[in-house]
């Protein structure tokens, strides 16, 4: 469709959202979008302002977080012993709360925009470490064996072999990382930024401001959108036909067999303690903020009020907990199930394909505000942001995971006239489940995030409420605490989706775990 | 046993050099965890022949290559070429081998792919002659193509002209004609040849197809099942150049007929092994 044609739903929708709005108008929800218009037009000079120190934080740390997951993924090929640990612990600083992470970068660096920056490279790296990694590994045995034939040696093989192929996977990174970007951005304003989307969002929540609050959210998604596009441009550019987004589960962790990656995690965390420990040496950090691994076992275990503390600390994430686990179950279900009956109706999911992946493209967490404000400050609200982080991810995934089964194979299907339902659950339905566990493994970090977003923001309870609190009242021993024990609870969680996934693909796809 | 060649023509611009060095294998073997891929073979080819290995699928042909070229190291026993070992040759970028599944790289064009032989074998570049080898196996238009576009047998085709232009002493070519259609098998079966007898390269030939074995090879060495041995050693004294007529001929059929046999009796029982 071009031109008019194309424009028509649009227009519709638009329609559809102010009719809505109007009606509903007395419960307080939706802004119409006559009054969001109305707000951008006369806040026009202030919104760009703002948009322009947001893009720009997030410019900078997207590049910073994406010169840091290729590093590391180079890091990690060319150390293939330290390749795990490596991994682990990439993992598990992705896992820390941004709105954690986001104070204790304030108080390091002062006012300015350097935790902002750190924020959006924080939430990018990580994206873009795994899939280069995949891309760096996936070449064919005899591709190394023709360089090692001419008696060429691991740098050139890196460059003519692993750097190539790993292109059209950086690029995929390169483009997942661009929302990542501004919402870490955004997230990093929220804790404490003097200019910005993410403070006039703050600002609007607090005035209780319904357009302001909408116009910033509508203004965040398109920008961000806009980038994405591009990004994929640039995408299609370096290879017309590039791989769907798979990031492998750690590698060599058998199904079933606990003890190898156990010690490797205990492994990693000891080196991560160590960094930990050795960076705030090496830059000579006060005691005051900068907590050492010791201080915070201090805090915990060895303290006259340890007992006092860990009570308050694990009522915290027992409440955290019971909201991320239903929303992280809810929105991969919806995902899944929702690719799965889409693919009953193809015609269905041409259409849903492109939306689910415009959606991906808006960092989710601008639009929790709305949703908070829409479901209320309870669980619902909060159980929903996770939900909604969560869902759209996987149903991209899911359902490119399904345009991936093989030609044959449905034609084979076909060939016996197979109703769709047996199509699905025999052909599709195992084509589905390597993508499924790649987007739940994702959507850890993913739930995390938004739960303690939605806690700082908005409801008052749970970890990310503690954060908040502990970061305002200067309890940095708690607030050092409180992120490394979400960072563990991460981890734990990571790991036993790793486990689910090992154990299935092991049964039911096989030659996906090979490598 | 087979003829050393010293071929006049230049057609390709390869010079002769000195005659390749015979190749000798003491005792080899390959393991692969408890699987013993070759028993011990003991083997001497002659360099600047060529020497076809036919046998069953799965036998360890593709394993003795990659222990030719330096690629894995064998087991137990060693390989010498003249007085170096194939790690040695490898280092020197004295081989080049077309691999069995031509291992094309994908982002490359078949103009890209042939400069690459030449590139790793650290030779200058030279655009003309690289064009020269497309054409001789057949893939003139097809200079700006990715290996994505083309066919199997194309691919196979693009790995024998990358190998080449490495101007290898040693060829190793695993099963290269295995998805070349029959007509373009017979063509590149009668325009090789002169390609490396010009070059005095020593190459070693894996292939199905008996007579190709016996139309291309100075001896053909037939393979038992796994754990592989040398089960029949045939001498292949027919003139060269070897016409296409040759296959017609009673003394060709006999050959062919002796490697058959051969080969069914190094066949397993019939049953699962
Ligand atoms: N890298 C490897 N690891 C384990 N087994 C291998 C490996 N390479 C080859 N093999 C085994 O060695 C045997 C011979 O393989 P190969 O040399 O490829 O046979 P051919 O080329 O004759 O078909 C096969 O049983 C194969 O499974
Ligand atoms: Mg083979």
């Amino acid at each position: 469709m071009r031109g008019p044609g194309r424009a028509l739903p649009l227009l519709g929708l638009i329609l559809l959202w102010e009719v809505l709005a109007r009606a509903t108008a007395q419960s307080f929800v939706i802004a119409a979008p006559t009054a969001i218009a109305a707000h951008l037009a006369t806040h026009a000079e202030l919104l760009l302002r703002a948009l322009g120190t947001t893009a720009w934080n997030a410019a900078q740390g997207y590049l910073w977080g994406n010169l840091a997951g290729i590093a590391l993924a180079l890091a990690a090929v060319s150390a293939p012993r330290a390749e795990r640990i490596l991994s682990i612990l990439a993992l598990f600083v992705f896992c820390l709360p941004l709105v954690a992470t986001g104070p204790v970068l304030r108080v390091l660096s002062g006012p300015g925009n350097a935790p902002q920056v750190a924020l959006a490279a924080l939430a990018v790296y990580y994206t873009t470490f795994l899939p280069v990694l995949v891309g760096l590994r996936a070449a064919p045995q005899s591709w190394f064996e023709l360089v090692r034939s001419h008696g060429r040696g691991p740098l050139a093989a890196l460059w003519l072999v692993r750097l190539p192929a790993a292109l059209p996977y950086l690029a995929a990174g390169l483009q997942i990382a661009v929302p990542a970007a501004f919402l870490g951005a955004m997230v990093g304003e929220f804790t404490g930024a003097e200019r910005g989307l993410g403070m006039l969002t703050l600002r609007a929540l607090r005035g209780l401001d319904l357009p302001a609050t909408w116009a910033i959210a509508v203004i965040a998604a398109l920008v961000s959108g806009l980038a994405f596009h591009l990004a994929g441009r640039l995408a299609r550019w370096l290879d017309p036909a590039p791989p769907a987004l798979l990031p492998a589960a750690p590698a060599g962790a058998r199904p079933l067999r606990l003890a190898g990656p156990l010690a490797d995690t205990v492994l990693a965390l000891a080196a991560g303690g160590l960094l930990w420990a050795g960076l705030m040496e090496l830059f000579a950090l006060p005691d005051f903020f900068a907590k050492r691994p010791g201080d915070v076992w201090a805090f915990l275990v060895t303290d006259a009020q340890a007992g006092a503390h860990r009570a308050r600390l694990a009522a915290a994430l027992g409440q955290t907990l019971a909201m991320a686990g239903p929303g992280y179950l809810a929105g991969l279900a919806l995902g899944a199930g929702l690719a799965a009956g889409l693919t009953l109706r193809p015609g269905l999911a041409g259409l849903a394909m492109p939306l689910a992946v415009a959606l991906r493209a808006v960092p989710i967490i601008a639009t929790a505000p709305v949703l908070i404000w829409a479901l209320g400050r309870g669980a619902a609200g909060t159980v929903t942001v996770v939900a909604v982080m969560i869902f759209f991810p996987t149903l991209v995934a899911c359902l490119s995971g399904i345009a991936r089964t093989p030609r044959a194979v449905l034609d084979l299907f076909d060939s016996h006239a197979a109703p769709g339902l047996q199509r699905l659950l025999w052909a599709q339905l195992p084509a589905i489940l390597p993508a499924f566990f790649a987007a739940a493994r994702m959507a850890v970090p993913a739930a995390i995030l938004a739960v303690t977003t939605a806690e700082w923001l908005a409801t008052g309870r749970g970890i990310g409420a503690l954060m908040a609190v502990s970061a305002a009242t200067s309890d940095y021993a708690m607030l050092w605490s409180a992120t490394a024990a979400t960072g563990l609870a991460a981890l734990a969680a990571h790991g036993a989706v790793a486990w689910a996934e090992r154990a299935v693909l092991s049964r039911h796809a096989a030659e996906q775990v090979a490598r | 046993m087979a003829e050393r060649r010293g071929g006049p023509s230049s057609a390709s611009g390869i010079t002769a050099r000195e005659a390749a060095p015979d190749i000798l294998l003491q005792g080899v073997t390959r393991d692969f965890g408890a699987v013993a891929a070759l028993a011990p073979i003991d083997l001497r080819i002659t360099g600047g022949a060529v020497t076809a290995l036919v046998g069953p699928s799965g036998c360890g042909k593709s394993t003795l290559l990659r222990l030719l070229a330096g690629l894995i190291p064998p087991s137990r026993g060693h390989i010498l070429v003249g007085a170096e070992t194939p790690d040695a040759l490898r280092r020197r970028a004295g081989l080049a081998m077309a691999f069995q599944d031509a291992a094309l790289l994908p982002w490359r064009s078949v103009r890209g792919n042939v400069a690459l032989g030449r590139a790793l074998a650290r030779r200058p570049r030279d655009p003309r002659a690289d064009e020269a080898l497309i054409g001789l196996v057949g893939l003139a238009g097809f200079e700006t193509w990715r290996p994505a576009e083309l066919s199997g047998g194309m691919r196979q085709r693009a790995a024998i002209a990358r190998a080449l232009a490495a101007a290898p002493e040693l060829l190793l070519l695993d099963e290269p004609f295995g998805a070349v259609d029959e007509l373009t098998r017979e063509r590149l079966n009668a325009e090789l040849p002169p390609l490396w007898e010009t070059a005095g390269a020593t190459v070693i030939l894996v292939t199905h197809s008996v007579t190709e074995a016996v139309r291309l090879s100075d001896r053909v060495l037939v393979m038992t099942p796994r754990p592989a041995r040398i089960a029949a050693d045939i001498p292949v004294p027919l003139p060269r150049p070897r016409a296409e007529a040759l296959a017609a001929t009673e003394r060709f059929a006999g050959i062919c007929a002796a490697v058959r046999a051969a080969l069914r009796s190094a066949e397993p029982a019939a049953g699962p092994r």
